[in-house]
Order: C-alpha cells, then structure tokens, then sequence
C-alpha cells in the first residue's frame, strides 16, 4: 500500500475546503479505491484557521484491499506524514509545519491576514523571510508566490487564488493524480472557464 | 419528482465523494425514511440539511429544523409510531436538551426504525463543551452504534434501522466532528421503494401508556430486549474480531479511533495483535468477550474521553473471571481530541517500540516553534451585525481592555454566532456555557449583587430554542436586567437554517408565518422593549445607557439580518445584471490625510477589512478599507471621530470594480457535486 497526504491550510472563506472537494472528486474519476480526509470546519466564516486532508491510498492488490489491517485509514496526517503542504496564509504555514519531514513539498501564500491579537499590538507578525527560514530547517522543497495577487491580476477577484495554488501544486510535486482528472473536475463545476485559467496559471508557476 | 442528483438517486455501484454527515443522511435514505429532522448543531448539520435541501426530489420526505432537540427526538417518535422510519440528527450537547424523551423512548419502544445521529465534539472546537453522550446510555439503554469512516457511516445507519425495529430501540449513531467532517469516497448502496410510505398509528396502550405500574412493566420489558440484543451482537457483523499472531496482547478500539489505531499499527509496522473492533458499544456482549479474551493476558483499550469501553470491560472481565491486566486511559488522555498523533504516541509507549525519527522530528519542531507564533481567533464576518452590537455595547459599558479598570457591568453570554463577542478585542462576556444560560444565571447575580449591573445577551434562534419561559421567569421574578436580542433573523452559525424571525429566504420568498418578536416579547410581559438597527452604532450605545438606569427586565432587540443572507439574496435577485454584491450602495474609504490612527475603527470596532498597509518612499504605514473584502456596512463611516472615513462611488478607482466577493467559496458549506 502506498500513500499520498497532502495537508492544506489556511483561513475559513479562502477556499480551502473547495481545493481537498476537487482534489478528492480528481481521484474518484481516475480509478483510486480509497480517498479520504477530514476538515477542520470550525472557524470557517469567521477567519478562523482551516485545515483539510486529503490522502490518496493505493493498494498493491485486491487482498490488501479487503484486509482489515490495511483497509481502514484514518481521516487525519501524523506529525510529519505529509507529502505536499499548501497553505494559503503565510503565518499559518507555520502552524502546519508539524505535518512535514525532510521531502515534503511546501507550497504557500504571501499575502498575510494579520490576526487580532497583531491588530492589537500584543504580538509581532513573522517577516515572510522568518517563515522561509524556519521551513528551510526541514526541507528544501519550499515554493512561495502572491496568490492573492496574481488572482486580482488575472481574474480582478481573489476567488481564484485557491486553485493558481493548486495548479502549482502539481508543478511543484510528484502527486499520483494526473492533472486532467482535476481539470475534468473545474470543467464540470461552477466557474469552469476561469478555475481552468487559473489552474494553467498555477501549472506554469 | 424531479431529476435530482446522485445524493438522491445513486443507486448500488455508484460512487462520490462525500461528507461522513451526508453518508448518514443517505444510509438513512436507503433505509427509506420518511421522516428527518434536528435543531440544527454543528457538528452535525449536513445530516438534515442535505436531505432538506434535496427533499424536493425525494417522494414522501418530511424533513424540519425544529426548534428545538426535545420538540426534534418527540417528533421523529410520533413518526416511529405511526409507521414511519424516522431520523433525528442533534450535536453531543442537544441530547441534554432531548434527554428527556430519550428517556422514555426505551420505556416504550418504537414501531418503525428510529436511528438519533449524534455529532460529537471533542476538543470542542464548535462546541461548549466535550460530553461524550455515550455514558447517557446506561441509563437510556439506547444502544450505541460507532462508525469508523464514511462507508460504515452509510452502512451502520442503514442497517441500524432493522435492529431498532427488531429489538424496540431507538438507535444512537454517534460520529464525532472528524468523521461528520470527513470527505471520501462512499459507494452507494440500493434505496428502497418510497412510494407506500404511509403513516397510520395503531393504538398500542401497554406500550404507549408509560405511568405507575405500567411504567414498572415497561422497565422489565426493555431490560429484556437488550439482554436479547447482546445475544444478537455475540453474533452480528457490526462487531469484528481480527486475530493475531503470537502476541498475547490485545486491543479494542471503536469508531473513528479505531482508524487511527489501524493506521498507528500501520505506520508503527505492528501486525501481531488480536484486535476487536466495536461497532456497537452499548451494549457489549458478554459472549463475545469470552471469544476476545481467548488465548490473551493484555488488554489495551483506545477510546476517547473518560473512558466509556473501559468502564464497561472491566466489569465484564471481572464476572467473566478473566485474570489478566485491562489498561486504557493511562495511555490515552482524558481531555482534547484523541488525535492520529495521540493514539501513536500512547500505542508506542505501552509496546515500548520508538516512534519513527521523522515524527518525532516534527513533534519537537511544532512544540519549538507554536509559542512563539501569534494566536489567531476566529472573529465577526465583515459587516456582520453582532460586531456593531458588541461595539455598541462596549462604548455604552467601557472597553475590558481600556486601563486595566474591571467593568461594573456583568455581560451574560450565550451561544451562537455572536458568542465570539468574549474573544479579543471585545472581551464582552463574564460567562458562557449553554444554551439560554445567560440569562438565567443574569436574574441571580442580579438579585444577589446590587452594585452590578447585568446585560444578558441570546440570538434569535437560541431565544426561541428555550428563552421564552427564562424570559417569562424573569419578568415575573422583578429579575433586574437588560436583555438583548441578537435578531439576525437566521440559525447562522450552522449554515442558515430559518428561525421563527426568518421572513424571507435567501432567494427572496416570504417565508409567511414570520413571528414579530417585538409583539411577543410584549405579550410576556416586558414594558420596556425597543427595536433598533444595530448598525446605528452611537444611537444603539445611547439606548443601552438609558436602559441600564432603568428597574426591571429591560429589552432591547437588536434587529438586522445576517449579513452573508443579505448578500447572497442581492446575489440571487441581481444574477443577471452587474449589481453589487454588498449591502449598501457606496465604498467607504479612510483619507489618510484625516486620519489621526486613533484606532476607534481598527482596534475597537476591528473590522477585518480595514488594515494597516506598509508606507511606500519613507511614507508612515496607513489604515486602508480593502475594497476587495468590504461589503459597505457603513459602521466604521459612524464610528470614526474625526470624519477621516468617506464615502466614495465604486468605479472611481481599478481597484473597485472588484464585484465578486470570496462570498461565494464563503457560503459552499456542501461538496458542490451532491
């Protein structure tokens, strides 16, 4: 059996429990048995931190596949386990670092939320150089762009940058899905003409 | 019928991705229930929206958002009763509020299949606190079902329908937040025929009539049927045994953290363990523990919270006369989600086998860094009428954080969205635990400590809940108090679910039996009670003052709906033209030249979309209005004292015509494809 975990990070109203529904419904059309992974729904609405899961499993056989000590999975990535983390808000990266070992892949946002707790002066906002630091520690594989900005750029709305992310994601990574299963996913939902832009923009970064 | 969707016509072989709440919902769907219903609660919201929402291409669906658990369990009885499959769906602390039907419900019985879908929350993180509703059952007899990821989801609460007709119980499915909110992979199974569901209620007096001696008999009689349930779960396929190798240890688990122990031993490469997995575990049967216990002198038990199975196991094995050691929460704790890190960690110390380097790496890595980062809450949405409110109520009682001073007002909170008043900057609640507390805990301190006043806050929705006698109490106590109701008009929290207040919906139809809660707050006997827009900050400020002098039971409601309706509806009516997706007209913008940074519009009223942008060519760093995130509420234009704050037309500059707001990724709480 093998796995593929991706944790995805951010705030609630960024997007990001859109990005693990189109990466999830990508591996239903290209033959994987298994796909899971839970949500943190909490805070959304209300820029509260988000995370979501997705794990994509293979199985080597059909005997893996009805035995009980490899079919059942959790919802959730251990410390450590993740092979790619997306992460649409700059601080909050740091918050997933937990997910990541030395071949993990990042991906992350530059434009920064400020929390309340900045706004009110009682604590400091990291610089984006602290953050590339700290990740730098881990591993290599450390990608940044201004999603926010490019998707004003192109598309005069910031609706987009969840899916420029996930266009990157599969330039940057060896994800096991193939990127027609995701494109044939934006094609048949809402905003098809536009998610299938900014997923080519995010192809090219 | 229309043609509907997968959710509602997948039929055997058909797959989706879909939530663990919606695999209940549809496991109900296949059952063929007629009847649904909850006051809604997250977790556990999509089990009833999902249906409700489709119920148009559903033949003979009743679906209700109920006001409130107890109405919510009585109903779905009422339809047991006259034939119907029934199910109702709350979150772990609604059970308090139904625990009295549940009560009764194994006194009598049920007729047609009758399954209670509860979402629990440990670590709390929409909830107000982490009760594990399982320990209800031992005095309920409810029996207790724990699905471990979405196919079992959809299959147990299939399947548990049966076993409550044949056994007389209604049936607890319990799944907590990281299984409501896990997305998957579900294959459909087939759906009965709905076209004879038909409600006819046959009189049943032995069974229905629940008093003296008949209560007595009633007793007797479900002692039984769960004796002969145990019986049938020696055998049914909810439960497994997983045989081992040569080890002598074993482990039970159940649930979603079962899962997480199949995935530890996965990761931990341990495969030699006897392993028994719980479907249902209230009630465990004695038999099939004699089977476990063969051939073991260790048991490990990983369960959250204080520790349901243990509890229950060692009693068994004590009349069973098994003679080795039972071990549980002294590896896995009592409070917080039990994580997939948690049940690692616990499963590594008691086999003594290190967990991998890149684990621990992270492990230490995270602890290293979280210190030091700045936390992050959760606050209003922008233009959200509660930050007007809160705003309003702290220029009329004082800011907690303005000088260290303590306030000598006593703010009641209650539950809801505008319970994210207590967090900073406002800081404006002395209490909270549930629902309709606010104000009853209020009238005490009110009685007891004259020095203080008391303001106790509720929503709309959480009014209706339960207030209105708390409300009634007061009055009739001389209860000294204002009360303030948030009136959004919409159970928002949970995805918009309508109130009694509701009168039109999110595509502009009157609802028509809209409640005028002014009117009703008269007739219980309040005289002084205004209605004002929570907006009109400095008027609303001014009420509050003058209605602190006053004796009694004050009311002010606070009337202005949720702001993500308001705009979706603009949304909807103006699809086909360019309109604006916000709620007024104009764009308000902060003219830096006027601005003096007094931070009335940044600190105290904190509205996400003003923020502080970096000054460019040695220019000082500036407060700026993000036209992409502003829906022109207009409060910050009211609450500035130096007229820095302007309103602009929106097509002045490029940056304006930003029309399409995130509100759209903001409101798709379902997977779009179901």
């Amino acid at each position: 059996m093998k796995k593929f975990n991706i944790a995805i990070i951010g705030l609630g109203g960024q997007g990001i429990i859109t990005m693990g529904t189109v990466m999830k419904n990508a591996a239903l059309s290209s033959d994987l048995r298994d796909v899971s992974g839970s949500e943190r729904r909490g805070g959304a609405q209300r820029e509260g931190y988000v995370e979501t899961f997705v794990k994509y499993i293979f199985y080597e056989n059909r005997s893996e596949m009805s035995d009980p000590r490899k079919n059942m999975h959790s919802p959730m990535i251990e410390s450590g386990g993740a092979n790619a983390l997306i992460s649409l808000e700059p601080l909050e990266t740091l918050r997933g670092i937990r997910y990541l070992n030395g071949n993990s892949t990042v991906i992350f946002n530059m434009t920064p939320y400020i929390p309340v707790s900045v706004r009110m002066n009682k604590t400091e906002y990291p610089e984006i150089s602290f953050i590339v630091s700290e990740l730098e520690k881990i591993t290599e594989n450390i990608f940044y762009y201004d999603f926010d900005k490019i998707s004003i750029e192109n598309f005069n709305s910031l609706t987009q940058k969840n899916i420029v992310a996930l266009g990157a994601l599969f330039a940057k990574t060896d994800i096991p899905i193939h990127t027609s299963a995701i494109e044939k996913i934006l094609a048949s939902g809402k905003g098809a003409k536009d998610n299938l832009r900014a997923f080519d923009i995010g192809l090219k970064l | 019928m229309g043609k509907g969707n997968l959710f509602v016509n997948g039929i055997d072989a058909d797959k989706a991705i879909v939530l663990g709440n919606e695999a209940i919902a549809r496991g109900a769907l296949e059952a063929g229930i007629g009847y649904a219903s909850m006051y809604p609660g997250t977790p556990a919201s999509e089990i009833i929206a999902v249906l409700d929402k489709n119920k148009k291409y559903i033949e003979n669906l009743y679906t209700e958002f109920s006001l409130n658990e107890h109405i919510s369990l009585h109903g779905a009885i009422g339809a047991s009763w006259s034939g119907i499959r029934s199910l109702c769906a709350m979150k772990n602390v609604g059970l308090n509020v139904a625990s009295e039907p549940a009560q009764f419900l194994a006194y009598t019985g049920v007729k047609a299949g009758l399954v209670l879908a509860i979402g629990s929350d440990p670590g709390a993180p929409s909830s107000s606190n982490e009760q594990d509703d399982r320990w209800y059952s031992l005095h309920t007899f409810m029996p207790v079902l724990e699905p471990s990821n979405i196919q079992e989801a959809k299959d147990f609460t299939k399947n548990s329908f049966d076993v409550s007709e044949e056994f007389s119980f209604g049936i607890v499915v319990m799944a907590p937040s990281r299984l409501c909110h896990n997305a998957g992979t579900l294959y459909f199974g087939d759906l009965r025929d709905r076209s004879n569901i038909k409600g006819n209620f046959k009189k049943d007096p032995e069974n229905y009539l629940n008093l003296f001696g008949m209560a007595v008999k009633n007793h007797a009689k479900f002692l039984e049927r769960s004796e002969l349930l145990k019986k049938f779960l020696a055998k049914s396929d909810f439960n497994k045994i997983i045989n081992g190798g040569r080890s002598k240890t074993g482990f039970i688990s159940s649930g979603v953290i079962y899962a997480h122990l199949m995935e530890a031993l996965d990761v931990l490469g341990v495969d030699d363990h006897k392993i028994l997995k719980l479907g249902f575990t209230f009630p465990l049967s004695e038999e099939l523990f004699k089977e476990f216990f063969k051939g073991l002198d260790e048991i490990l038990i990983i369960e959250e919270a204080e520790g349901f199975l243990e509890f229950q196991i060692k009693k068994i094995a004590y009349e069973l006369g098994f003679k080795g050691r039972i071990y549980g929460k002294e590896f896995f704790k009592r409070t917080g989600e039990l994580t997939l890190d948690g049940v690692m960690t616990g499963i590594s110390r008691f086999l003594e086998k290190p967990l991998p380097a890149y684990f621990d790496f992270a492990v230490r890595k995270d602890k290293e860094l979280s210190g030091k980062l700045p936390q992050r809450s959760g606050t209003f949405c922008i233009g959200c009428p509660h930050r007007a409110t809160f705003y309003s109520i702290l220029k009329a009682v004082g800011f907690s954080n303005a000088n260290g001073k303590e306030r000598d007002v006593v703010i009641a909170g209650d539950i809801g969205c505008y319970t994210l008043g207590l967090l900073p900057p406002y800081s404006a609640m002395d209490f909270l635990t549930c629902m309709n507390a606010g104000l009853g805990i209020g009238q005490a301190i009110s009685i007891f400590d004259k020095k203080k006043k008391v303001i106790a806050l509720v929503g709309d929705s959480t009014f209706y809940h339960s207030g209105i006698p708390v409300l009634i109490n007061a009055v009739r106590n001389n209860a000294d108090v204002l009360y303030i109701i948030l009136d959004n008009s919409w159970t928002a929290m949970t995805g918009h679910q309508g109130t009694p207040s509701t009168q039109k919906d999110a595509f502009g139809i009157a609802t028509g039996n809209a409640i005028n809660l002014k009117d009703l707050v008269k007739t219980l006997g309040v005289s002084y009670i205004k209605s004002i827009d929570p907006n009109s900050v400095r008027r609303f400020a001014s009420q509050i003052k003058s209605a602190l002098k006053e004796p009694g039971v004050k009311v002010l409601i606070a009337k202005r709906e949720c702001v993500l309706q308001e705009i979706r509806r603009n949304k909807i009516l103006k699809k086909n033209e360019n309109g604006i997706s916000g709620t007024g007209e104009s764009l308000y913008e902060i003219q830096k030249n006027r601005c003096v940074k007094c931070n009335e519009c940044f600190t105290e009223l904190a509205c996400p979309a003003i923020i502080l942008k970096k000054g460019v060519q040695g220019e000082e760093n500036y407060y700026y209005i993000d036209p992409a995130s502003c829906v022109k509420c207009g409060v910050c234009y009211e609450v500035c004292p130096n007229s820095a704050i302007r309103k602009v037309e929106f097509d002045l500059r490029p940056e304006f015509k930003l029309i399409e707001k995130k509100i759209d990724e903001e409101l798709s709480e379902v997977p779009a494809n179901i």
